[in-house]
C-alpha cells in the first residue's frame, strides 16, 4: 500500500502490486480467481459497508437508536466475522432501529478520535455520565468501512482506487491535511458538541495529527480534550477529566 | 542493607547484615567489625577483600576499608549460588531496591542477564510500602498472603499510586490477605517478565532479602508455572559469591 | 583493572578538516540567502543529489544531523523538547524531531560549536521522502510551524530491495520526475540535467568510498572508533551528492589505509572488540571512552555503515563497497538514467532493509560480527527513533543464539531525560567484566 496517496503515481503503483498480489493468492490457494469472483468479492464487502454507513446515518438523529459502545461493536465485530453473515445480522439490526427509540437521554453529542478503539470500558464510562458519542474517525470505526468500491472496467483498478481515496489514515496524510475538512464534516453532520482526542501512547501517526485537529477543532468553537490510552488506563482519573469536560460543555449551551 | 562474610578455607565463619547509614564508609567499617567480632580477629588477618554490590566503588581501593577486588553483584550472585547449588541455571535476586536475574550454563559461565533499578516497584520497597498500608509487620506480609486463595488484580503500576489502590481496596472490605497475595502477586509478575528476558531454565534460584517472603516465593512458582529454589540464608549469596570472588585470588 | 596498551596510536590528520566542512554546511545554510541562494530543508535519504539541479546555491539543513547536533548539545537540546511538548506534542515522538521543531518554536539557530543565534533561518522548500511513518509528517508540521513552506515528499514504501520490480522502481522514479517539476515552479529556476548527473555520480562514489572505509575497520587493531566514525560519517548524511564530500572520502580512505599498513589502533590498548546499534545517545558519547577503560573499541555499527554506506557482496563472499557506475565503464547521459541509478542505489541501502524484516538485520549484524571479528554487541534500545529500533528485541536474541554475548542498554538519541547514565555504566562494568573472563 502507498503511502503517498495524494501522488497521481500511487494508483498505478498500488495496481501493479494487487497484480502481483492476486497471482500469489492463485499460486497459494491452488485457484483462479477470475472476474466473476472479483465483482462477488467487491460485492459482499460493498453491502457490508453500505449497511455499517446506513446504521451510522441513524445516529444523525436526535435521540440516536445506538450507542457509541453498540456502535463500535457493531463495526468491530466486522472485522472479524465472515462478512456475509456480519451483513445478514446487519439487515436485520437496521430493521430493528428504523422503528426503535431509546429510553436513554442522549444527552452531551460527542466525537471520538483516533487510531484503534475496542476500549468497551472506556465508552461505557463516558455514556454513563450523561453523554453519548454519535460518531467518530477511528481507523476501527467509520475510516474502515466509510467509501465503497465503484464500478469499473479494470477490478483490481477500482479496489486501488477505494483504498487511495478512502478517508486518510495519518501516516497516509500528506503533503496536505485532509482529514480535517473530513473530521470538520462529520462533525457539523453528526451536529457534534465536543470531542475526545483519544491518543493510542506509541500511535506517531496519531499523535503527529493531534495538534493540529485540536487547533482546527477550537477555531471551528468545537471543544476537545486529549487522553493518552495504554495498555493499562487510569479509569478512575479519566472519568474525573471527561465529567469535568461535559460539565464545561454544558455550561456552554447555557450560553 | 549491607552484608559481610568472612571466609576461611571456604567456608562461612562469620557474618553480619546492618542496615546502611548515610555515611556508607562508616557502615561498613561498623558491619566487618561486627563481622570480626564474631570469631575474634583483626583487619590485618584479613588477606583479600571483595567488594560487590551498588555502592562498591566507595570501598574499592578507598580508606578504610581498601578492599582490593571489586566484582558486579550478579557474578557474584552466580558465583555463590552456584558453589551452594550446583545445578543453578538463573538466580533471581531482589533486595529492597532492585531486582536481578542473570543465567549461566553447566560451567558457571554467565549468559546473559538483566536488572532493574528504576522501579520500586519490582523491588522490596514495594512490600514495605503495602505493608504500612495494610498496618502489618513486614516480616509477616508473606505469612499473611499464604492465607489467600484469590487474586485481585491490581491495576496501578506505581508503587506510590498502588498505596492509594490498596487503601481502596481494604475499603471496599477486600480482606488483609486477599490484598496481601495481590501485592505479591504483582511485584512477582514484574520480577518474573523481567527474568523471561534471559530465558528460563531449571534450575531456578531465588536469592536476596525478598526470597524470605514466603509468599513471594508462591507467587513466583504460580506465575513461572515452575518449582523454584529458595537458596538457605538467601540475602547474603552475593556477599558469599564475592567472599569466592576473594578466595581465589589468594589462591593464583 | 586497567589495561596496558599494547598498539601505537596517532590522531586522525582528516578530523580537523572533517569540522570544518561540517561547520561550513550549517553556516552556509544560515547565510544562503546573502548569496542569492535557496534554503532547503529534508531528511538524510531524500535523494539530494534533485535539487542540486537547480544550482550550485542550494543550501541545505538536514533534519537528522540537525537534531544530534541539538541533542549534544544538551542545555538547548531540552528547551527545544519542552518547546515541543508545550505546543502538544507526545513525548513517545521521534527525538529528532521534538528537537527540530523545539528549535523552529524558539527561533533559535545551533551551530557545529554550541552557538545558538538568534532567528531560526526559515527554509525556501522542504524535499524530503518518507522512509518512516514521522518522515513526511515532520516537515508537514514544520511548514505549518513556519507558516506554510511548499512541500514536496517522496514516497519509497516499496519494499525491500532484493524485492525490487519494474513497477515498484517506477514508482519512486515518476515521483522523482514529478518532484523536478515541481522543483522548477516553486523555485522558477531551470533545471540542469548536468549538475543531476554529476551529483549522482558524486553520491556514488562517496557511498562507495564510505563502504570502503568501514571495510578497513576490519583490521586488527582497528584504526577508527566508532566515537571518531560518527565525526566522519555525518558528512555523507548532509552531502553525500557533493564534490567535497566525495574527494573528502577519499583522502579519510588513503589515510585509514595507511594506518592499516602500518598498524596504527584508534584505541592502543584494543583488546575486546565490540559494535554498537542504532544511533547512540547523542549527549553521552562518553560512553565509548568509558568502554576504553576495559580495552573496549567499538568499531562501528549497521548504523555508522549502511546508513550511507552503499554495500555488495564481494566475489570472496565479504561484504564490501558497492561498484559504482563509473566503475563499471556506465557513463550517465539522460535525466531519466540518472534517476533510475539514484533510485536504486539508494533503495539497496542496507540500514533501509530490516525496515521490512527483522531477519535481514540480524544477517547482516551477524556479518558484521563474524567479518569483524566481533566479541561482543552493545544494542542502544532507542526509544527515539522507533524505524531504527524495529526488531532490536529480534536482533538481540538471534546474536545470542550465534553466541555472541549482547548488552542492551535504555536511551534515547536526542531525549537525555531518558538515558540512565549510572545505570547504563554499570551495566557495562558488569558485561565488560564479563567478556573478560571468557
Amino acid at each position: 500500500m502507498p503511502s503517498k496517496v495524494q501522488s497521481p503515481r500511487s494508483h498505478k503503483y498500488l495496481h501493479g502490486e494487487y497484480q502481483t498480489f492476486k497471482k500469489s493468492v492463485e499460486e497459494w490457494t491452488g485457484k483462479t480467481i477470475n472476474d466473476e469472483d472479483l465483482n462477488r468479492g467487491i460485492d459482499i464487502l460493498n453491502k457490508n459497508r453500505r449497511l455499517l454507513k446506513k446504521i451510522y446515518e441513524l445516529r444523525r438523529s436526535d435521540k440516536p437508536p445506538i450507542t457509541g459502545l453498540e456502535a463500535m461493536e457493531i463495526v468491530v465485530s466486522s472485522q472479524f466475522v465472515d462478512k456475509r453473515e456480519h451483513t445478514k445480522l446487519l439487515s436485520e439490526t437496521l430493521k430493528e432501529l428504523e422503528e426503535y427509540t431509546p429510553d436513554k437521554e442522549t444527552g452531551v453529542r460527542l466525537m471520538k478520535i483516533g487510531s484503534e478503539d475496542d476500549d468497551r470500558d472506556f465508552l461505557k464510562m463516558v455514556e454513563s455520565l450523561g453523554a453519548t458519542f454519535v460518531t467518530d474517525d477511528h481507523c476501527t470505526g467509520s475510516r474502515y468501512f466509510w467509501n465503497e468500491t465503484k464500478n469499473g472496467d479494470d477490478q483490481l483498478a477500482a479496489i486501488a482506487t477505494r483504498y487511495i481515496e478512502r478517508p486518510a489514515c495519518p501516516s497516509k496524510d500528506w503533503p496536505e491535511r485532509t482529514r480535517i475538512p473530513h473530521i470538520l464534516d462529520l462533525a457539523k453532520q453528526y451536529n457534534v458538541q465536543g470531542v475526545i482526542l483519544a491518543q493510542q501512547k506509541f500511535c506517531d501517526p496519531h499523535e503527529l495529527d493531534f495538534p493540529s485537529i485540536a487547533k482546527s477543532l477550537k477555531e471551528q468553537d468545537i471543544p476537545s480534550m486529549q487522553l493518552e490510552f495504554d495498555v493499562t488506563v487510569p479509569a478512575g482519573q479519566f472519568q474525573t477529566r471527561v465529567e469535568a469536560f461535559l460539565e464545561m460543555i454544558r455550561e456552554e449551551e447555557l450560553f | 542493607m549491607i552484608k559481610v562474610v568472612l571466609l576461611d578455607d571456604r567456608k562461612t565463619v562469620a557474618k553480619s547484615n546492618i542496615l546502611s547509614g548515610f555515611d556508607q564508609n562508616a557502615s561498613v567499617e561498623s558491619a566487618l567489625n561486627t563481622a570480626m567480632q564474631q570469631i575474634g580477629i583483626i583487619k590485618s588477618e584479613i588477606t583479600n577483600i571483595a567488594a560487590t554490590g551498588v555502592a562498591r566503588k566507595v570501598i574499592y581501593l578507598q580508606p578504610p576499608i581498601n578492599a582490593n577486588i571489586e566484582t558486579a553483584e550478579v557474578l557474584a550472585d552466580i558465583k555463590g549460588a552456584i558453589d551452594i547449588h550446583p545445578s543453578a541455571r538463573v538466580v533471581i535476586d531482589v533486595g529492597a531496591e532492585e531486582g536481578k536475574a542473570v543465567r549461566c550454563d553447566e560451567k558457571g559461565k554467565v549468559i546473559d542477564f538483566v536488572s532493574n533499578e528504576r522501579c520500586a516497584a519490582g523491588a522490596g520497597v514495594f512490600i514495605e510500602a503495602m505493608s504500612r498500608a495494610l498496618e502489618i509487620d513486614v516480616q509477616d506480609f508473606g505469612a499473611l498472603a499464604l492465607q489467600s486463595q484469590k487474586t485481585i488484580p491490581m491495576n496501578s503500576q506505581c508503587t506510590v499510586f498502588a498505596e492509594s489502590e490498596v487503601i481502596s481496596l481494604l475499603h471496599s472490605n477486600i480482606t488483609k490477605e486477599d490484598i496481601a497475595r495481590s501485592v505479591n502477586d504483582a511485584i512477582a509478575g514484574r520480577v518474573a517478565s523481567m527474568t523471561r528476558r534471559i530465558g528460563l531454565e531449571n534450575d531456578l534460584v531465588l536469592v536476596g532479602g525478598m526470597a524470605k517472603n514466603v509468599g513471594y516465593v508462591d507467587a513466583m512458582k504460580r506465575t513461572l508455572q515452575t518449582d523454584v529454589i529458595v537458596l538457605p540464608e538467601p540475602e547474603f549469596i552475593g556477599a558469599y559469591g564475592a567472599a569466592l570472588t576473594a578466595a581465589e585470588y589468594q589462591q593464583k | 583493572m586497567e589495561i596496558a596498551a599494547k598498539y601505537p596510536t596517532e590522531r586522525l590528520k582528516c578530523w580537523g578538516k572533517a569540522k570544518e566542512i561540517r561547520k561550513k554546511y550549517y553556516e552556509d545554510y544560515m547565510n544562503a540567502h546573502d548569496s542569492g541562494g535557496l534554503r532547503m530543508v529534508g531528511g538524510a535519504w531524500s535523494f539530494s543529489a534533485i535539487p542540486s539541479g537547480l544550482g550550485d546555491d542550494i543550501f541545505s539543513l538536514t533534519g537528522e544531523p540537525y537534531g544530534a547536533n541539538i541533542s549534544f548539545n544538551k542545555d538547548f537540546s531540552i528547551k527545544c523538547l519542552e518547546a515541543a511538548e508545550k505546543h502538544g506534542y507526545a513525548r513517545t515522538l521521534c527525538a529528532y524531531m521534538r528537537n527540530y521543531w523545539g528549535s523552529i518554536l524558539l527561533d533559535k539557530y545551533c551551530l557545529t560549536d554550541g552557538t545558538i543565534v538568534d532567528g531560526f533561518p526559515k527554509p525556501d522548500f522542504i524535499w524530503q521522502d518518507h522512509i518512516c511513518c514521522s518522515h513526511a509528517k515532520w516537515y508537514q508540521v514544520v511548514s505549518e510551524l513556519e507558516g506554510g513552506i511548499p512541500q514536496f515528499c517522496i514516497d519509497v514504501s516499496v519494499g525491500p530491495y532484493n524485492e525490487l520490480n519494474e513497477n515498484r522502481l517506477n514508482y519512486v522514479v515518476s515521483q522523482m520526475n514529478d518532484g523536478i517539476e515541481w522543483l522548477q515552479k516553486v523555485t522558477g529556476r531551470d533545471y540542469d540535467d548536468d549538475k543531476l548527473i554529476e551529483a549522482v555520480n558524486n553520491e556514488c562514489r562517496s557511498t562507495s568510498l564510505w563502504a570502503e572505509i568501514c571495510v578497513l575497520n576490519k583490521a586488527v587493531p582497528a584504526p577508527l572508533d566508532e566515537k571518531t566514525i560518527y565525526a566522519l560519517y555525518v558528512l555523507g548524511t548532509i552531502l553525500k551528492h557533493s564534490k567535497v564530500v566525495a574527494d573528502f572520502y577519499e583522502e579519510v580512505r588513503d589515510e585509514v589505509k595507511d594506518r592499516v599498513n602500518r598498524g596504527i589502533a584508534a584505541v592502543p590498548n584494543e583488546s575486546i572488540r565490540v559494535m554498537t546499534d542504532t544511533q547512540p545517545p547523542w549527549g553521552f558519547l562518553k560512553i565509548f571512552r568509558y568502554l576504553e577503560k576495559f580495552g573496549g573499541i567499538s568499531v562501528g555499527s549497521l548504523y555508522t555503515f549502511a546508513l550511507i554506506g552503499a554495500w555488495e557482496d564481494k566475489e570472496d563472499g565479504t561484504w564490501g563497497p558497492r561498484t559504482t557506475p563509473q566503475q563499471q565503464g556506465i557513463e550517465i547521459k539522460t535525466r531519466e538514467q540518472a534517476l533510475r541509478i539514484l533510485a536504486d542505489w539508494n533503495l539497496s541501502k542496507p540500514e533501509w532493509q530490516h525496515f521490512y524484516s527483522h531477519e535481514y538485520k540480524s544477517e547482516m549484524m551477524l556479518r558484521i560480527a563474524r567479518e569483524w571479528k566481533l566479541d561482543g554487541v552493545l544494542l542502544h534500545y532507542n526509544r527515539g527513533c522507533e524505524g531504527l529500533t524495529l526488531g532490536i528485541a529480534e536482533n538481540r536474541l538471534a546474536i545470542q543464539k550465534a553466541g555472541i554475548p549482547v548488552l542492551a542498554f535504555e536511551g534515547n538519541m536526542g531525549d537525555e531525560r531518558e538515558f540512565d547514565e549510572i545505570r547504563t555504566t554499570r551495566q557495562i562494568d558488569t558485561f565488560m567484566e564479563n567478556l573478560r573472563k571468557r
